[in-house]
């Protein structure tokens, strides 16, 4: 009777607990603009050059902070397919998880390129991003003029 | 349902666009319906991602203005054969492109490239793909609407 009883209270609570689990999502915007963008900006600002007259300045870290700076952005990219892909953002569970699963490995990679202090795999694999980035905006995103 | 959610996914991203200025869809920054060109001194490149930035030095009877213009990422512009070596301060250059909203040069006068000929007469596509840029011809891998 005790175990009814707490069921009894139990089940609707539960479902107003997983409501609000669902209310509280970040909105896949916001996910974008304060998660994923700043991430991607850690590793495209850490990579390139900067070329005028007096010369090219190689936007590389120069220190382990710098690097440090770019591992935490590939993580939270790779880490961001995830939250992407989860039912509640997910607009179809085919090109839309795909195209954030695909970020898993640009994060990895960036990741990798960071542990090494390679700068040069670093802009190549910032270039690769983007394309990720594009092809998915594109697809649920862009509208062409 | 889904166009519900999708209509709701664009519209939430276009208010993001709006102070995103490193990645972002062409329409967010630009205006298709004021085309410009822009002859003038390369004075500086950001060769970085996602975008390069071309700074253009334009002289006239009023003086100098710097135009900022935004290219596709550099991995684009070595396939279409603009390299570090071939865009460098002090070429001169006609960029077509299109500028910011506004267009008011405030704080900077900022346009998206299209394409960019060089003092040897050869026009090369120096824009993104995809971004939803005006299908003007400028990007050989599209077709014209």
């Amino acid at each position: 009777m005790k175990k009814l009883f707490l069921c009894v209270i139990a089940l609707p609570l539960s479902f107003q607990i997983a409501a609000s689990e669902m209310e509280g999502h970040t909105e896949v915007h916001d996910l974008m603009a304060y998660v994923l963008d700043p991430a991607a900006e850690a590793i495209w600002d850490s990579a390139g050059y900067v070329i005028t007259e007096e010369g090219e300045v190689n936007l590389a870290p120069t220190d382990q902070e710098g690097w440090d700076k770019v591992k935490n952005g590939a993580k939270v990219i790779s880490e961001s397919s995830y939250l992407l892909s989860m039912p509640e953002r997910a607009l179809d569970q085919t090109q839309w998880v795909a195209l954030s699963m695909a970020l898993k490995g640009m994060g990895e990679r960036a990741f990798k390129a960071a542990e090494n202090e390679d700068a040069e795999d670093l802009f190549k694999i910032g270039a690769e991003l983007y394309q990720v980035c594009v092809a998915c905006h594109q697809t649920y995103w862009i509208k062409e003029e | 349902m889904k166009i519900i959610l999708r209509i709701i996914f664009c519209l939430s991203f276009g208010a993001f666009t709006l102070q995103a200025n490193a990645h972002h869809a062409f329409t967010a920054e630009f205006d298709p319906k004021a085309p410009i060109n822009i002859t003038g001194k390369v004075v500086k490149v950001e060769w970085i991602n996602p975008h390069a930035w071309v700074h253009v030095e334009v002289e006239d009877e009023e003086g100098k203005t710097i135009w900022m213009v935004e290219g596709g990422t550099p991995n684009t512009l070595i396939r279409n054969g603009i390299t570090r070596e071939t865009l460098v301060p002090g070429t001169v250059i006609i960029v077509r492109g299109y500028q910011s909203k506004g267009r008011l040069c405030l704080p900077r006068c900022i346009a998206n490239g299209r394409d960019v000929t060089f003092p040897d007469g050869s026009k090369v596509f120096m824009g993104s793909s995809g971004t939803g840029a005006p299908r003007d011809g400028a990007d050989p891998r599209e077709s014209k609407r």
